[in-house]
C-alpha cells in the first residue's frame, strides 16, 4: 500500500515533530509512504468564514495531489474531517470533481484510526514513563468517532498510564479564527479544559490536533503552569518526545 | 426584516462584559454539570424503558418534518378542530399583530390583570411592555420568569430563565419587592423563598382577569394545546381565569396524540433530565356545561413571526425545534456568556439560528461566527437539527453578500493565493518560521503577537523551533 502523510500546514510550520513521528508510525506499519512535495493547506480557514468558492479551490489542489495513493493520512482529527466530510459537500453536484472528492473522502482517514483499524499496527515504537490524560478533540470526535483508537494505541506505550480527565470530551475552546475573533469566549472555555487538565494531575496532556494543543499549552504557560506537557498522541506513539 | 428589539449587534461587547461579570460565571459554572448531568443520566437510563435514543431522535425528527412538509394542511385541521371546540382562532403575522390581539381581546372582556405561563412568543413580542402600556397588569408567574421581572430583565435561557441570577441577587429582590427586611440565605432557603412567591402569586391567580399561556406544542387532530411544565402554575393560569389565551409559533402543530407522545419520550429527557415533566396539559377548548373549571372563553394566536419564510427553505430544518434548551446547556460558548450576550430572544446554538433568520442576517453578524463548530449542541439535539451546518450555511450567505470584514476576505484571499503556489508557500513559511523563533527569543513561546493579538492577550504561543517541517525534511532527504 502507498500512502500519502498529508503534513497539515500548522504541523509544518509549528510542530514539525508532529509529521516526522507520524512518518516512523506508518513506517512502521510496512507500508510505502510519500510527503506530496505540493501540499500547503486543505482550506479550512476559507471554509469557515464562509468562503466556499475558496474552499473548493484549495480543496481542488488537495484532491489532485492526493488521490494518486491507496491512503492519506492526516495527524489531525480537523484537517481529516476536512478532506473526508467537507470535500465531497463543496462538490455534491459537479460531475467531474464530486467523485474525485467522495473517492478521495472514502480513502483519508485520520492517523490514529489508520494505525488502529486499517493498518492494525500491534507494537507502537514510544516509550513513556508517566501518566497522560488525552483531550477528544471535537472535529475528530464527534466528526470522526475517533474516541478509542487513540487510547487503544497510547495503551501500547511501554511506561505510560491514562489518567482520563472530567469532560475530556468538552471543547478547549480553540475553533480556528474563533480564538483569536471571539478572544474572550475562547480564553473563558480553554481556562475550563485547563481546570479539568489540572485536576486529573498527569505529567501530559495529549490530543490528537495541533490547534488544540497549542491552545491548551499557550493558555496553560500563560496560567504558570510549567510542567504539565502538551503533547501530540503521533509525537508520544512514536516516541518523538525530547526528554 | 426588521431588528425588532435585537441587540445582537453587540455581542461583542456584551461577549467581554459577560466573561468578566464573577457573579454570573459563578452561575452559570454552577448550573452547567447540573443541566449536562440530569440529561446523561436520564438517556443513559432509556434502555431500561426498551427505548435506544438514535432510534427516538429519527422517530422524533420525522414526527416533526411530517408537520412540516404540509405546514398548511395540519394548521387548517388544527384550526377546525380547535373551532368545532369552542375556541377562536386568530393568526398574527408579527409581534406587533399579538400585541394588537391581546390587548384587543383583553379590552374586548375589561381585563385589568393577566396572569402568564411562560412564553417565549411574548418575549418576541414584547408583550408585556405592550400590555402595561395599554394600562393591563401583566405578571408572570414561572418562577423564574417573575424573578426576572421583577428585575426588569429578560430571560437568560429558555427553560430555565433566571439562571444567570445568584442567590443573593433573588434574595434583594424578593425582600425590596415584598416588602420585608432583606435576610442573609443559604441554598437550603430556596425552599422558603419559593413559597414566598408562591404566596404573593397565588393572591395574582385568584384576581387575574386572563390567563396567557405558550403551548409546547399543537395536536391537530383534537385542536389541543399541550402544555409541558413543572410548577403547576401553567395550569392556574390556564384554568382559573374565565379568558385563557394562547400564544404560539405556527412550527409547533404535530399531527397526533401519539405523535406527540413519542415527542414526550424525549422533550423532557433532553431538557432536565426528567422522564416526564411533573405536569403535562392537555388543553382542548372551552368549559363544556358539566364541567365546573376551565376557561369560558379560549383564544389560540397562532404566530409567523418569521417562520413561514424557513417552510421550504435550506434552514426549514430549523423549525423541528422542540425548545428543550439541550443545545444552549451542552454550548462551551453560551456557558462562557449566558444568554444575554446573544441579543435577542433566543440563546445558545438555536439562538444563532433563529436571531439572524427572524430580525436579520445583517443584524446579527456575530451569532454563526461565535461557535466553535464543535458540534456538542448537534449531538444532543432531540430532533437532529444540524445546528453547526446551518450556522456555516449563515456564515456563506453573510460571505455572498459581502458582510464580513475587508481584512478577513483580503487575509484569506492572499493566503489561498499563497497555498496554491507551493514554492512561494515554502519560502515564505521558512521565513515565518524563523521571524516566530526570533520573537520567541530561545524561550519556546511568545508572549505578545502583533498578528494574533486576541490570542496571545490570553494566552502563549508555542513555537517549537526556527525551520519548518519541509525544510527539515528536505534536509534529511539530502543526507
Amino acid at each position: 500500500m502507498r500512502i500519502a502523510l498529508y503534513v497539515t500546514c500548522l504541523v509544518d510550520l509549528m510542530r514539525p515533530s508532529v509529521a516526522f513521528a507520524a512518518l516512523r508510525l506508518l513506517e512502521a506499519t510496512g507500508n510505502d509512504v510519500v510527503v506530496p512535495p505540493a501540499q500547503t493547506c486543505c482550506g479550512q480557514p476559507a471554509w469557515s468564514s464562509g468562503n466556499r468558492p475558496l474552499a473548493a479551490t484549495l480543496a481542488q489542489k488537495a484532491i489532485a495531489e492526493l488521490e494518486g495513493y491507496d491512503a492519506v493520512v492526516v495527524p489531525s482529527g480537523s484537517c481529516a474531517e476536512q478532506i473526508v466530510k467537507v470535500y465531497p459537500q463543496l462538490f455534491t453536484d459537479d460531475p467531474v470533481w464530486g467523485p474525485r472528492a467522495r473517492a478521495l473522502a472514502g480513502r483519508t482517514h485520520e492517523l490514529t484510526a489508520f494505525l488502529a483499524e486499517v493498518a492494525g499496527l500491534e507494537a507502537v515504537p514510544g516509550e513513556f514513563a508517566g501518566s497522560v490524560t488525552y483531550h477528544d478533540s471535537c472535529k475528530g470526535l464527534r466528526g470522526l468517532g475517533i474516541k478509542a483508537q487513540p487510547r487503544a494505541l497510547l495503551a501500547r506505550v511501554k511506561g505510560l498510564s491514562l489518567q482520563e480527565m472530567g469532560e475530556c470530551e468538552e471543547c478547549c475552546g480553540f475553533g480556528g479564527a474563533f480564538a483569536e475573533n471571539y478572544a474572550d469566549i475562547s480564553a473563558r472555555i480553554v481556562d475550563r479544559k485547563c481546570d479539568s487538565i489540572a485536576a486529573a494531575g498527569a505529567d501530559a496532556v495529549v490530543g490528537g490536533d495541533l490547534g488544540c494543543l497549542l491552545n491548551i499549552e499557550g493558555r496553560l504557560r500563560r496560567r504558570g503552569d510549567e510542567k504539565t506537557r502538551v503533547l501530540h498522541v503521533a509525537e508520544v506513539l512514536a516516541g518523538e518526545v525530547k526528554a | 426584516m426588521k431588528a425588532g428589539h435585537s441587540q445582537a449587534m453587540f455581542f461583542q461587547s456584551r461577549a467581554a462584559e459577560k466573561v468578566r461579570n464573577p457573579v454570573l460565571q459563578k452561575a452559570l459554572q454552577k448550573a452547567k454539570p447540573l443541566f449536562s448531568g440530569k440529561r446523561a443520566k436520564s438517556m443513559a437510563a432509556l434502555p431500561d424503558d426498551g427505548l435506544e435514543f438514535e432510534q427516538l431522535r429519527d422517530a422524533c425528527a420525522g414526527i416533526r418534518d411530517r408537520a412540516l412538509t404540509d405546514l398548511d394542511v395540519w394548521l387548517e385541521i388544527f384550526e377546525d378542530n380547535a373551532r368545532a371546540r369552542g375556541a377562536e382562532v386568530l393568526w398574527a403575522r408579527d409581534g406587533d399583530e399579538i400585541c394588537k390581539l391581546v390587548i384587543d381581546v383583553a379590552q374586548r372582556h375589561g381585563v385589568r390583570k393577566v396572569t402568564k405561563s411562560k412564553s417565549m412568543l411574548s418575549e418576541e413580542a414584547q408583550l408585556n411592555e405592550a400590555l402595561a402600556a395599554a394600562g393591563i397588569e401583566p405578571v408572570e408567574t414561572d418562577l423564574g420568569e417573575y424573578i426576572i421581572q421583577l428585575a426588569g430583565e429578560a430571560p437568560s435561557h429558555i427553560i430555565a430563565p433566571a439562571v444567570h441570577k445568584s442567590l443573593e441577587e433573588v434574595e434583594a429582590l424578593f425582600a425590596k419587592t415584598h416588602g420585608r427586611p432583606q435576610e442573609e440565605r443559604t441554598s437550603a432557603d430556596i425552599p422558603a423563598l419559593t413559597r414566598e412567591a408562591r404566596g404573593v402569586l397565588r393572591q395574582h391567580f385568584l384576581s387575574a382577569d386572563m390567563g396567557i399561556s405558550g403551548a409546547n406544542f399543537l395536536i391537530a387532530e383534537s385542536g389541543t394545546a399541550a402544555l409541558v411544565t413543572n410548577e403547576g402554575n401553567g395550569r392556574m393560569v390556564t384554568t382559573l381565569p374565565k379568558l385563557h389565551v394562547v400564544i404560539t409559533g405556527i412550527e409547533k402543530v404535530v399531527p397526533t396524540l401519539e405523535d406527540f407522545a413519542t415527542l414526550m419520550r424525549l422533550l423532557p429527557r433532553s431538557a432536565t433530565g426528567q422522564t416526564i415533566s411533573n405536569y403535562v396539559s392537555l388543553l382542548t377548548g372551552t368549559r363544556s356545561e358539566e364541567e365546573v373549571e376551565g376557561p369560558t372563553k379560549t383564544v389560540f394566536i397562532l404566530v409567523d413571526n418569521g417562520r413561514a419564510s424557513l417552510v421550504g427553505s435550506a434552514y426549514q430544518e430549523m423549525l423541528r425545534c422542540i425548545r428543550c434548551g439541550a443545545c444552549m446547556n451542552h454550548c462551551p460558548v453560551y456557558f462562557s456568556l449566558g444568554g444575554h450576550a446573544y441579543g435577542w430572544v433566543y440563546p445558545g446554538p438555536m439562538g444563532s439560528v433563529l436571531t439572524p433568520l427572524y430580525t436579520g442576517i445583517e443584524n446579527a453578524l456575530d451569532l454563526p461566527h461565535a461557535s466553535t463548530g464543535c458540534r456538542q449542541c448537534s449531538s444532543v439535539c432531540p430532533v437532529r437539527i444540524p445546528l453547526p451546518d446551518l450556522m456555516h450555511g449563515l456564515r456563506e450567505i453573510q460571505h455572498e453578500r459581502g458582510l464580513r470584514p475587508w481584512g478577513e476576505r483580503l487575509g484569506l484571499r492572499a493566503w489561498a493565493w499563497l497555498a496554491t503556489r507551493p514554492a512561494l508557500y515554502r519560502a515564505l513559511t521558512r521565513l515565518a518560521a524563523r521571524y516566530l523563533n526570533w520573537l520567541a527569543d530561545g524561550s519556546g513561546r511568545i508572549r505578545i503577537f502583533g498578528f494574533a493579538p486576541g490570542w496571545t492577550a490570553a494566552r502563549d504561543l508555542p513555537v517549537a523551533g526556527n525551520r519548518t517541517f519541509f525544510e527539515q525534511y528536505a534536509a534529511r532527504k539530502r543526507d
